[in-house]
């Protein structure tokens, strides 16, 4: 059936590309300039010996071959390897951190979907007019800041309004849930907001092109004849033919916010996956890096491999 | 990046060939973002060539205080070292402007030849290219950059290679789709027929149709390209030894300038970066339009979106 | 030690400025003075804690942690003397091999299990046992021990091979492990002692608890009730760690911290304004420009010549440097031992002055001529060299670029190549722990009070260690030895005054600049005892068992 077979085609390169980015992860990180070992063994007194024993402690010392094997077995096992720095399960520091980024990224994207479909409907509604130019303009003024400046930009404006750092103020002894939340939340405002501002002028852009295919669609023609009002046009008929790019982008965008997180974290101090990844650049905590990377490559492909069978779910043309 | 609209109404795609230039002056002419963009575009060029003349300070000249405030004599205030900010900023967009074009060239060729064997030759090689392509797509390419620069070491060349590699997908895909078309084209399948080698028929009827195209790709690319400098830089991996734009702003960032006051540290460098990003934008998007807005890639195809990932730019969807 | 590794050698003065003054309820009432007992004092650091096990850990904030969370034998009072902590005296044996300490009668960890001599004991025994594997953090400071026994629940008894002349501020370092928790992690050889993440809450048997550790973020501490020691003022202290120095100059004008460990130069006035405290001491921490010493390195081998290593110290404006890189919070330096460190630091030398024109008439007296683009030649090449530089190293940038400009006018050709730590630790060392191939470096180090470490990582036996210059000189080894093993401390410092002396007149190193230890916090919180690696820091428990609000 073409269905199964595309369904299973799609899979099948989301598999292969994971195994392609672990080659590549593992291969780039052992060529690296400058070994863990010498990181590790920098003690006093280090006698070769010392330093040996730390190599084979992490398994620095046999063949890349042997090592890469060891590395996929222990991956089959959820093992993502011990963290160079503090000695602690990769995939414990891992969990932490995605599970900080997780909300504050879906907060902003959120925003971004919301506000970016406003304007979108916005401007192709009014098309034609200073709004719609207004609008556009805006949308491809944010879409051009870097993410960072624009994030070094909110924390200057809102100084001493918003928190400039961190995630929750660790002094909160024993808040109540309530509490809590809201301090995640006013902590999270800044970056979530930076992630919105950056990320809304693609979703307008898109949505106003899918609403304007639409309305330019003979059927809308007819429908105007018959008296519908403009809205319930709008309603029914254009936002409708629109779900089906937004939805996919949606799908697509999920994957790249994960790694995306990396500038907004460093500028915000989120204890976040992103800044998990530029700490372990700056320490060469190869076995960080290495889950860091499988982490963030993870979540792309998978989230790719949805908007593949959603799109082919809404429009199963696709797969031919 | 670039977002494939249609506008309705604009040129379709299966008008006779015309000559390059003339299509160009009627973008120009016809699209007022692209001239403001090229405008924009062509005064950061021309400050950066001219950079070493027109300076109104030495690069490492120390002429006031840490952070010294905007004046007359420094419209723009000092930064860390005591360094005028205008001359910075001057400098800075030389630095941003080489390893975008440098990148985007590397990329251009790169993509280039992948999307011209891969239309036109079609088959085998076509599926093996794409599916590299794709490959390299699903990869996200900001984490990439960002281990190999770390790994490689922090210079100019690498970052330019570094970048370079990683954004060449989008200009493949493009120039496939419309080498693909092209090769259907009448005039094509006749030299064809007549015995004209391949290489004879892609440097003489395929590249000057898709050059165009090329060429608007490659300037969104251009902007990407700019956008992922001042990324690495900004997290410690660019060339110590050059200022760029994305060096200012790191420089200022770790040398505690929101919260000296400094925010003349901070706002103009990026305010630079987003108007290169976006006059590039506003060209090569105005571009695309008008040059073959219905690529055979539907506009509604989630494939033919171009998202514009959080930190990295310009890949597409899938 | 290199400042990000400090802690590893010698748990190093870390100061951390615990800021004192948050809004956190104060309990008793009835203080005398401007002593508002209770509250929490909320420090903030751009720098961390990266491990919580004495054996990983590698940075200050770790071994700030560690002084206040364990018992150590002694530590240092304001003056830099040594004074009771967990051991009250303590006695040698006339040939110096034997060392008695009394340790504080019922004691007890915060678990309430005693804390007596025998875990002293185990502690060293273990480390000394596991020095080659799991130990090798902490193999520096039980060098030249044989055993210790501890006969009764407050003697503890140390032998040692040979007479060692710094014992106590290698026992200031050592922190005393609870044996009841730590016993059963020696597995695998002593690898397991590394892999124990000693998470909090953590059995401690300082003045604070750790009850609270999230990696990158924060630390809590609460007062410990079963503490041997004087007890402190505050209920508690947290050290909030920030990925970069503006969000933590932010929060501290926003009020969210009440301290800040490590002010950036940059950032004083505007914490003046904002109303709050900021105290300059003279610090520890130096920067230096570093010449490959190895004399048998292949390459480039003019710059082991003396003269130019002369001129090349007269081409370093340090004023400048100092100024800009640090604005005006740092001072010209010497040696590698700052006068912090008290009178280890030899007061007779000076610093080379800043002197272009004599700088040039060296160079062109040994015959380097100005070539092209006004570059000397040297043996046949241009004199342009590769400086490696640490890409975390404060002011590097700055640095880098004044000494370049200088050294263009005495017509000598300086690149910059950035490269994380442990990078520049490898080029430096190639091939294979032979310094064979580099010329220069630029680095720092943050010395501990006592100066053996420091005069240690120029020996030829820290070749790949923690040599960063390739020196090796026998007459300078044997300086070492001796002083390692001479009891009498005066004589003991005329060996360290001349070992200086020697390197600075050989100049592996040419010493740039002695930082400033810049703190801050709000006018709420007194009684910070500062040292030269500011108010949160291993020398001692002083400072936060002194601290409290100000009513």
């Amino acid at each position: 059936m073409r269905g199964a077979d595309y369904v299973i085609k799609r899979v099948a390169f989301a598999v292969i590309t994971v195994f392609i980015a672990l080659v590549l992860n593992f291969a780039l990180f052992r060529l690296a300039p400058g070994s863990a070992v010498t990181n590790l063994s920098r003690v006093p007194h280090a006698t070769p010996e010392t330093k040996h024993a730390i190599a084979k402690q992490f398994g620095l010392d046999k063949s890349k071959g042997e090592q890469f094997v060891i590395y996929l077995k222990q991956l089959a096992r959820g093992n993502l390897g011990i963290s160079f720095e503090n000695s602690q399960p990769v995939s414990k520091n891992l969990r932490t951190a995605l599970s900080n980024t997780l909300p504050m990224v879906g907060l902003g994207t959120l925003f971004a979907i919301v506000f970016g479909t406003l304007t979108g409907v916005i401007a192709a509604w009014r098309r034609g007019t200073t709004t719609e130019h207004v609008t556009i303009a805006t949308a491809l003024g944010f879409y051009a800041m870097p993410t960072h400046w624009l994030a070094l930009m909110l924390v200057i404006i809102f100084a001493g309004v918003f928190p400039s750092g961190g995630m929750v103020d660790d002094f909160l002894i024993d808040p109540t849930w309530f509490q809590h939340v809201k301090d995640v939340l006013y902590h999270m405002t800044l970056p979530a907001s930076t992630l919105a501002l950056v990320l809304y002028g693609e979703y307008t852009l898109i949505v106003r092109s899918a609403m304007l295919e639409t309305l330019g669609e003979d059927y809308i023609l007819t429908a105007r004849a018959k008296g519908l009002k403009p809205r319930a046009i709008v309603r029914k008929h254009a936002l409708r033919n629109a779900l089906l790019p937004i939805t996919t982008l949606i799908a697509i965008s999920l994957g790249y916010i994960v790694a995306g997180s990396i500038l907004v974290e460093t500028v915000f101090s989120w204890p976040g996956i992103g800044r998990a990844v530029y700490q372990a650049v700056l320490q060469r905590d190869y076995p960080m890096l290495q889950g860091a990377f499988l982490v963030l490559v993870l979540s792309v492909v998978f989230f790719n491999l949805v908007a593949d069978l959603l799109y082919f779910k809404l429009d199963p043309r696709i797969a031919e | 990046m670039s977002l494939l609209l249609q506008e309705p109404g604009l040129l379709a795609g299966d008008r006779p060939a015309r000559s390059r230039t003339g299509l160009l002056w009627d973008v120009i002419k016809n699209q007022p973002s692209a001239t403001i963009g090229a405008v924009i575009l062509g005064i950061f060029i021309v400050l950066a060539v001219l950079a070493p003349v027109i300076a109104p300070y030495g690069l490492h000249e120390q002429v006031g205080p840490v952070y010294g405030d905007p004046s007359w004599a420094h419209p723009l205030g000092l930064d860390d070292g005591g360094i005028d900010m205008v001359t910075l900023l001057m400098w800075g967009a030389r630095i941003s402007l080489v390893v975008g074009f440098a990148a985007t060239f590397v990329s251009m060729v790169i993509g280039g030849t992948v999307g011209l064997a891969s239309g036109y030759f079609g088959g085998r090689t076509d599926t093996v290219l794409m599916r590299i392509t794709d490959y390299f797509l699903a990869i996200p390419d900001v984490p990439l950059m960002i281990v190999v620069a770390a790994i490689w070491g922090p210079s100019l060349f690498h970052i330019i290679v570094v970048i370079g590699v990683l954004l060449w997908t989008g200009t493949a895909r493009v120039v496939r789709a419309q080498v693909m078309s092209v090769r259907e084209r009448a005039y094509v399948k006749r030299a064809r027929s007549l015995g004209a080698g391949n290489l004879r028929i892609i440097l003489r009827h395929v590249l000057p149709q898709i050059a165009p195209i090329l060429i608007a790709s490659t300037v969104l690319t251009i902007a990407v390209a700019i956008f992922d400098e001042t990324a690495l830089a900004f997290l410690g991996l660019g060339d110590p030894s050059r200022i760029s734009l994305g060096k200012v702003i790191e420089n200022a960032f770790q040398r505690t300038a929101i919260s000296s006051g400094a925010w003349w540290a901070i706002v103009p460098p990026g305010a630079a970066v987003a108007l290169l990003i976006l006059s590039c934008s506003m060209i090569g998007r105005a571009m695309e339009d008008a040059l073959n807005p219905r690529l055979r890639v539907s506009h509604l195809s989630a494939k033919g979106f171009r998202l514009r990932p959080l930190v990295g730019r310009g890949r597409d969807a899938v | 030690m290199r400042k990000g590794l400090a802690a590893v050698a010698t748990l190093l003065l870390a100061a951390s400025v615990i800021a004192g003054c948050g809004g956190s309820k104060s309990s008793s009432s009835g203080t005398t003075g401007s002593v508002k007992e209770g509250g929490t004092l909320r420090l903030g650091t751009s720098s961390r804690i990266d491990s919580l096990n004495p054996y990983v850990a590698f940075n200050q904030d770790a071994y700030s942690t560690f002084m206040y969370i364990y018992p150590f034998l002694v530590q240092y009072d304001k003056g830099l003397n040594f004074t009771p902590d967990f051991a009250t005296k303590w006695e040698t044996s006339k040939d110096g091999l034997t060392w008695t300490f009394h340790t504080r009668p019922n004691a007890k960890w915060s678990d309430g299990k005693p804390l007596t001599a025998e875990d002293a004991a185990w502690t060293i025994n273990t480390d000394v046992k596991y020095q080659g594997t799991g130990g090798a953090n902490t193999a520096g400071l039980i060098a030249h021990i044989k055993s210790a026994t501890a006969p009764d629940a407050n003697t503890l008894v140390v032998k040692y091979e040979k007479p060692v002349g710094n014992v106590l501020s290698q026992f200031q370092q050592l922190a005393i492990l609870p044996k009841h928790i730590w016993a059963g992690y020696t597995g695998h050889k002593g690898a397991d002692l590394k892999t124990f993440p000693n998470a909090a809450p953590i059995v401690s048997g300082g003045t604070f608890i750790l009850t609270k550790f999230k990696k990158d973020e924060i630390a809590l501490f609460e007062r410990n009730p079963n503490f041997y020691g004087p007890k402190p003022h505050i209920k508690g202290f947290g050290l909030r760690m920030f990925s970069n120095d503006d969000a933590l100059v932010s929060a501290m004008k926003s009020g969210e911290i009440d301290a800040i460990e490590s002010v950036p130069p940059t950032a004083i006035d505007t914490l003046k304004k904002a109303g709050v405290n900021v105290s300059i001491v003279p610090g520890v921490t130096t920067n230096d420009f570093i010449f490959n010493a190895n004399t048998k390195k292949t390459n480039h081998r003019e710059l082991l010549n003396l003269t130019l290593r002369e001129a090349f110290a007269h081409a370093i404006d340090r004023d400048k440097i100092i100024k800009v890189a640090w604005l005006d919070n740092a001072k010209p330096a010497t040696s590698f031992i700052p006068p912090a460190t008290g009178d280890w630091h030899n007061p007779n030398l000076k610093p080379e002055t800043f002197d272009l024109a004599k700088a040039n008439q060296l160079l062109d007296e040994l015959g380097y001529k100005k070539g092209s683009g006004g570059i000397r030649t040297a043996d046949g090449h241009k004199m342009s060299y590769e400086v490696i530089a640490p890409n975390d190293l404060t002011g590097v940038d700055r640095t880098f670029q004044i000494i370049q400009a200088d050294f263009q006018k005495i017509g000598v050709e300086l690149k910059q190549r950035s490269l994380d730590s442990s990078a520049a630790f490898d080029v430096i060392t190639a091939p294979d722990g032979k310094y064979l191939n580099f010329d220069l470096a630029m680095w720092d180090w943050v010395p501990l009070i006592d100066p053996d470490f420091m005069l240690s990582v120029v020996t030829c036996a820290q070749y790949n260690g923690w040599s960063d210059s390739g020196y090796c000189n026998k007459a300078y080894d044997a300086m070492y030895s001796q002083q390692g093993t001479t009891l009498d401390q005066a004589k003991r410092r005329q060996l360290v005054w001349a070992m200086q002396d020697k390197l600075f007149k050989e100049r592996p190193y040419i010493l740039l600049n002695y930082e400033n230890w810049i703190s801050a916090h709000s006018k709420g919180w007194a009684g910070f005892v500062s040292s030269p690696q500011g108010d949160f820091n291993s020398l001692s428990k002083d400072s936060f068992t002194k601290v409290h609000q100000t009513s």
